[in-house]
């Protein structure tokens, strides 16, 4: 078995900034022998659009059927980044990188009974990569290098790809793009929206909308003795005071999302060590884009004028607390193989240390590009109270600063995207990117011209040059530079306001074992490993 | 009085259709549709412009606007409420799933709040300006001013930090378990019921007050019969209709006012249906949700002016 | 509707009082009203917070202060701070200023407009009195909320906009109330008289009409105040209503406050004992100054 190199690197340098603070129980004490039995009880933040994770991009869909259904490979439930098989047995990639190729474990049932193939596979990646019309594929994008999938036999699956695509392995590993039957899909590829045919750990139990989901164990999974839990249910709560009211109460037993610092404290002073909360780093970047087709943001000057007076390390000790909003980055994670050293990132506008430097120097860059008074704007915002509004708010002060009065403007998701982000209604607006892992293709597309998430509207050629060449870069060390120097252009130009990452707390009863949080609420979900020490 | 019902429930079309025509035009004024925000998920989502048109397409919502409320009328009037733009499923059976919660809110808050509003309000009545009148009075006055969501988030808290309960977090209907029921019930219950319960007894007092007043009850009184049976034979009787209404139209307006209670204790009712389904812009849902509502608020109130003109002649057929 | 059975029943006969100088009004409304004067003091103190916040408020509402994030009430901070270290006792001082703000606005155009309605519904009977009288309909069993959600997506979360959300609804209901005196004094004897006289239409309307819904108006007008604030509070809390960082009372409950309850309990503590007694208070002076002006309600 032959990994992408690029992989490999990523594993040590994974642990540094997230080790720090993490207090992971890491994999299982060996003292600790896992227990059969019990229904692990979640409290989920929101009701699912639809069960169908390939058309779907919210937690709410992928928390509830995760645990359900198989992906070719996955990233390591236990060790995040680490990519494994799940029915991928092993995979070899020839030297050029254009074809992948994948071994499939025989024996793996759907719970209807059938076998899962490699048709099954294949089936599944050509609805994604090059869905049918009608059906709507949403990280097709992640897939374009991509031009056929190949089932030879039964047990093996061939990538082909057109150009070298540094990410694939990791896109392959998503969490969201679970293996249907194909009998299902040839049928109706929307089958999958309102039924469940997988051939993950659990089998489908019941769900009633709005309120809960339930899965059951499966006698006949692929892996012997797993998984440990006779099933899952799951509460649709959308109140983060009701969720935690669950937590406390023990109506509930894990919350994978977060809990804001305030009332992970609360918990903890309640329920001492009957409560585990794991504090890990997350894969989300908070931040505003300004729209650049308006003035004035379109003169540099503005721009980094208020990323300037962005005092990011405040914002960090203020916004921990009650938003989960703590590390100070660049466009690519902290701590992360990708994300720029300290010392560099400290150059740039609004990261160096000496905020009433930097508020002279926005002044003087307010005054030089003609408002020495500062200005009137609207910041659109998200209404949602934790982290959109909060980070908001903080913005607003501190523009207050150097005279910038922004009146805030809250909007609800959908006209937030239909009357803002997606239409470009809007001088500034709080937004943020969200992955399942820390791949540069996912975090930096966005940067380049025309991209449908680049919501600043801006252009810069070098840029569309740099992520071309990036995503093609197989030698680590290489793609690294390129990372790091588009890094340095967009926040050197303040294309866009990068402002905090997202940290997750994750607060679960000490009962609750094996499940080791990652940097995101997407990944491990499947809950194969977890167990539980008593009802 | 047949041919009064019958003007009556002809001016019960324009109503409804009205309601329809107006949640329609608003919802589509609205900014954002159901198929950008399936593309763009809880996070930022890749959204292709060419399988965001499709989607519309596919959804229905590319046709031309009087086309789709044609459509969409047509199936009201077979009873076919159309499918959710957001779930794929039937719009009925949706709201079968949260009815019986919201039902059983509404029904016992009623209940509870007419069984302490009409003693009280009557006691509060015969004993005007008594501090028996001003307790009463200042206790349904404060049942109005204080917000049911602040309540109801109080009460929560004070449970679970002082006792480390909480209520249940899925409805149990009560004929499967009333304990289970009960548990999670009784507080958005107390809270509704408070409310419901202070404008039941405001009305009581004020119309038995009125009554009170009236000629024939100062003849009776003068007549010497014992000051009890008066109110209880004559007032309580007299006093009822206007009580009636405001039982009627307040239960009306619940069905569609429980957004904040079921908010605040995360129920999955009929009222977080509502609020979900506009902020998905699942526009057949939200359709559906007001006619019903509207259609029970007309249907409430033509009974309670029919048991008007029933009871009181007086009342004119215009 | 039939709900207002017993206000459809004043009369022009209000006018036929005893005439009493104001302040010999005040001292007989305190005297007979006890309730409605602690009502109208609760709504006296809350104008004045309103008024002289700017001079009365320690600190500036909108500014946070990071070094004192939840701070606990103190000599400094009579009422702690929330979790930017705003002091709440200055957010609830100029609270008080939307609160009123939104309150008198809402329900006088509200009332206003919903009267307007009702004399013309009443006097001008016929067809626009049907066509309007279904127009209210319309208004009464649409869902508030759903008019709130619309006017908040379309107009922006902005205070006046709470205004127009929360002033629809009482129209409807206004012009209920207005019509249906309006009927009873337009077949009054003496209006028959009047008109039979050769009065013209408007000219009744003006002299004889709207002075007699005067006090039906006013009570209305006092009824749906507090009604409004507690709409506005509920419309903030469900993030409809004002953004932040306006400091509105609702918003200060929302988020924050369950989230914070046990570590800062205060922050969901004050802003809602400032609704409750803000509402509280103009349903007390409402319902009195109803007693007083309704004069089927006046004892003796």
């Amino acid at each position: 078995m032959r990994r992408h190199p690029a992989l490999l690197t990523i594993l040590p340098l994974a642990v540094l900034f997230g080790a720090l603070i993490m207090m992971v129980p890491a994999a299982v004490p060996a003292a600790e022998t896992p227990r059969r039995g019990g229904v692990l009880l979640a409290a989920i933040a929101a009701d699912a659009p639809s069960l169908d994770p390939h058309q779907e991009q919210t937690f709410a869909t992928i928390e509830l059927v995760a645990p359900l259904y198989s992906t070719l490979i996955q990233i390591d439930p236990l060790q995040y980044p680490k990519i494994i098989g799940d029915v991928a047995t092993e995979w070899k990639i020839a030297p050029d990188g254009l074809t992948y190729t994948f071994k499939i474990r025989p024996g793996v049932r759907f719970h209807d009974g059938s076998p899962l193939t490699a048709m099954d596979v294949k089936a599944t990646y050509d609805k994604i990569v090059f869905p049918p019309d009608g059906v709507r594929s949403i990280r097709k994008n992640a897939y374009t290098a991509v031009t056929a999938i190949e089932a030879p036999d039964p047990s093996t699956v061939v990538f082909k790809l057109k150009f070298p695509s540094a990410s694939l392995l990791g896109n392959l590993a998503s969490p969201w793009n679970v293996i249907y039957p194909k009998k299902y899909l040839d049928k109706d590829p929307n089958y999958f929206k309102t039924n469940v045919v997988g051939s993950g750990p659990f089998k489908f139990k019941n769900y009633t909308r709005g309120s809960t989901f339930e899965g059951e164990r499966n006698p006949d999974y692929f892996i012997k003795d797993r998984p440990y839990l006779d099933g899952y249910k799951f509460y649709v709560s959308p109140e983060t005071s009701m969720r935690a009211a669950a937590l406390r109460s023990g109506r509930a037993w894990i919350e994978f999302r977060t809990m804001p610092a305030a009332e992970v404290a609360a918990i903890r002073k309640q329920l001492g060590d009957k409560i585990v909360v794991q504090d890990t780093a997350a894969t989300g970047l908070f931040g505003i884009a300004l729209n650049q087709t308006v003035k004035p943001f379109n003169d540099v000057r503005v721009r980094k004028a208020l990323t300037l007076a962005f005092d990011r390390y405040t914002a960090s000790r203020v916004l921990y607390p009650i938003a989960s909003l703590r590390d100070v980055g660049g466009l690519m994670r902290p701590g992360t193989e990708w994300a720029m050293p300290e010392a560099e990132l400290q150059k740039l506008p609004g990261f160096g240390r000496g905020m009433e430097k930097n508020r002279a120097e926005a002044k003087r860059l307010l005054a030089e590009a003609g408002y020495p008074n500062g200005f009137k704007v609207v910041l659109k915002n998200r209404n949602v109270r934790i982290p959109y509004i909060d980070f908001g708010v903080f913005a607003i002060q501190e523009w207050r600063t150097i005279g910038v009065e922004v009146e805030h403007r809250p909007l609800e998701t959908a006209a937030w995207f239909a009357d803002g982000r997606d239409t470009g209604n809007f001088e500034l607006i709080v937004s943020g990117t969200f992955n399942y892992m820390d791949d540069p293709d996912l975090f930096l597309e966005r940067y380049t011209t025309g991209d449908s998430n680049n919501w600043g509207r801006f252009s810069d050629p070098r840029i569309d040059d740099l992520f071309a060449r990036q995503t093609r870069a197989l030698d680590p060390a290489e793609r690294k530079r390129l990372v790091n120097e588009i890094d340095r252009i967009v926040l050197e130009n303040a294309y866009y306001i990068a402002g905090l990452w997202w940290a997750r707390s994750v607060v679960h009863w000490a009962k609750v074992k094996n499940y080791v949080a990652p940097p995101n609420h997407y990944s491990n979900q499947k809950l194969q490993d977890v167990w539980l020490s008593e009802d | 009085m047949r041919t009064y019902i019958a003007k009556r429930l002809l001016l019960i079309i324009p109503t409804l259709l009205g309601a329809a025509v107006l949640v329609f035009l608003i919802m589509r004024v609205i900014p954002g549709d159901v198929a950008l925000l399936i593309f763009g998920g809880d996070q930022a989502g890749q959204i292709d412009p060419q399988q965001l048109a499709a989607m519309r397409h596919r959804l229905g919502l590319d046709q031309p606007l009087i086309v789709q409320f044609w459509s969409w009328l047509w199936g009201v009037l077979r009873f076919d409420f159309g499918t959710s733009l957001w779930t794929g499923r039937p719009v009925v059976e949706e709201l079968l799933i949260r009815l019986p919660l919201s039902l059983e809110l509404t029904l016992a808050a009623t209940v509870i709040s007419v069984l302490i509003a009409i003693p009280f309000g009557m006691l509060a009545a015969v004993r005007q300006d008594s501090w028996v009148d001003y307790v009463i009075r200042v206790v349904s006055i404060g049942g109005l001013a204080i917000p049911s969501f602040w309540v109801g988030i109080l009460c929560i808290l004070f449970l679970v930090i002082f006792f480390g309960w909480g209520p249940p977090l899925e409805f149990t209907p009560p004929w499967v378990s009333p304990w289970a029921n009960f548990q999670q019930m009784v507080w958005p219950i107390v809270t509704v019921g408070y409310r419901y319960a202070a404008v039941t007894t405001r009305m009581t007092r004020s119309t038995v007050l009125e009554v009170l007043r009236e000629d024939y009850i100062r003849t009776a009184w003068a007549k010497g019969l014992a000051q009890r049976a008066i109110v209880i034979r004559h007032a309580l009787k007299n006093s009822m209709l206007p009580v009636i209404t405001l039982i009627g139209t307040e239960f009306a307006f619940l069905i569609g006012g429980l957004v904040v209670t079921e908010t605040v204790f995360t129920l999955n009712g009929v009222g977080r249906f509502v609020v979900d389904a506009v902020a998905h812009r699942d526009y057949p849902v939200v359709q559906a949700l007001v006619f019903l509502i509207a259609f029970c608020f007309v249907i409430v109130n033509l009974l309670v002016d029919l048991t008007y003109a029933w009871f009181d002649p007086r009342i004119r057929y215009r | 509707m039939a709900t207002n059975y017993p206000l459809a029943q004043t009369t022009a006969s209000a006018a036929l009082a005893p005439q009493l100088t104001a302040g010999e009004e005040v001292v007989k409304f305190i005297r007979t009203k006890p309730l409605g004067a602690a009502g109208a003091l609760i709504i006296l103190l809350m104008l004045f917070l309103a008024t002289f916040a700017n001079v009365l408020a320690p600190y500036d509402p909108y500014q946070g202060d990071y070094g004192v994030q939840f701070a606990r009430p103190s000599a400094e901070h009579w009422f702690g701070t929330d979790e930017f270290g705003r002091d709440l006792l200055s957010r609830i001082m100029y609270g008080a200023r939307i609160a009123l703000f939104v309150g008198f606005t809402a329900s006088f155009s509200g009332c206003t407009l919903g009267g307007l309605l009702g004399v013309i519904s009443a006097y001008w009977g016929g067809r626009i009195d049907l066509l309007l009288e279904r127009l209210m309909d319309i208004l009464l069993a649409f869902p508030q909320l759903i008019l709130a959600l619309a006017i908040a997506s379309i107009l922006g979360p902005a205070v006046q906009n709470v205004v127009i959300a929360i002033s629809i609804p009482i129209i409807p209901r206004a012009a209920r109330v207005v019509r249906a005196t309006a009927l009873s004094v337009r077949e009054n004897v003496y209006v028959e008289a009047i008109q039979a006289l050769g009065a013209s239409k408007p000219r009744i309307v003006l002299q004889h009409i709207i002075p007699n819904v005067m006090a039906p108006y006013l009570i209305m007008l006092t009824a749906q105040l507090g009604g409004a604030i507690l709409a506005e509070a509920a419309l903030s809390f469900l993030g409809l209503g004002t953004a932040e960082p306006t400091p509105s009372w609702g918003l200060m409950l929302s988020g924050s406050a369950s989230l914070y309850a046990e570590k800062a309990p205060w922050i969901a503590l004050f802003p809602g004992v400032a609704i409750s007694l803000g509402v509280f208070g103009f349903n007390l002076f409402g319902d009195s100054l109803r007693d007083a002006l309704d004069p089927k309600l006046r004892k003796g």
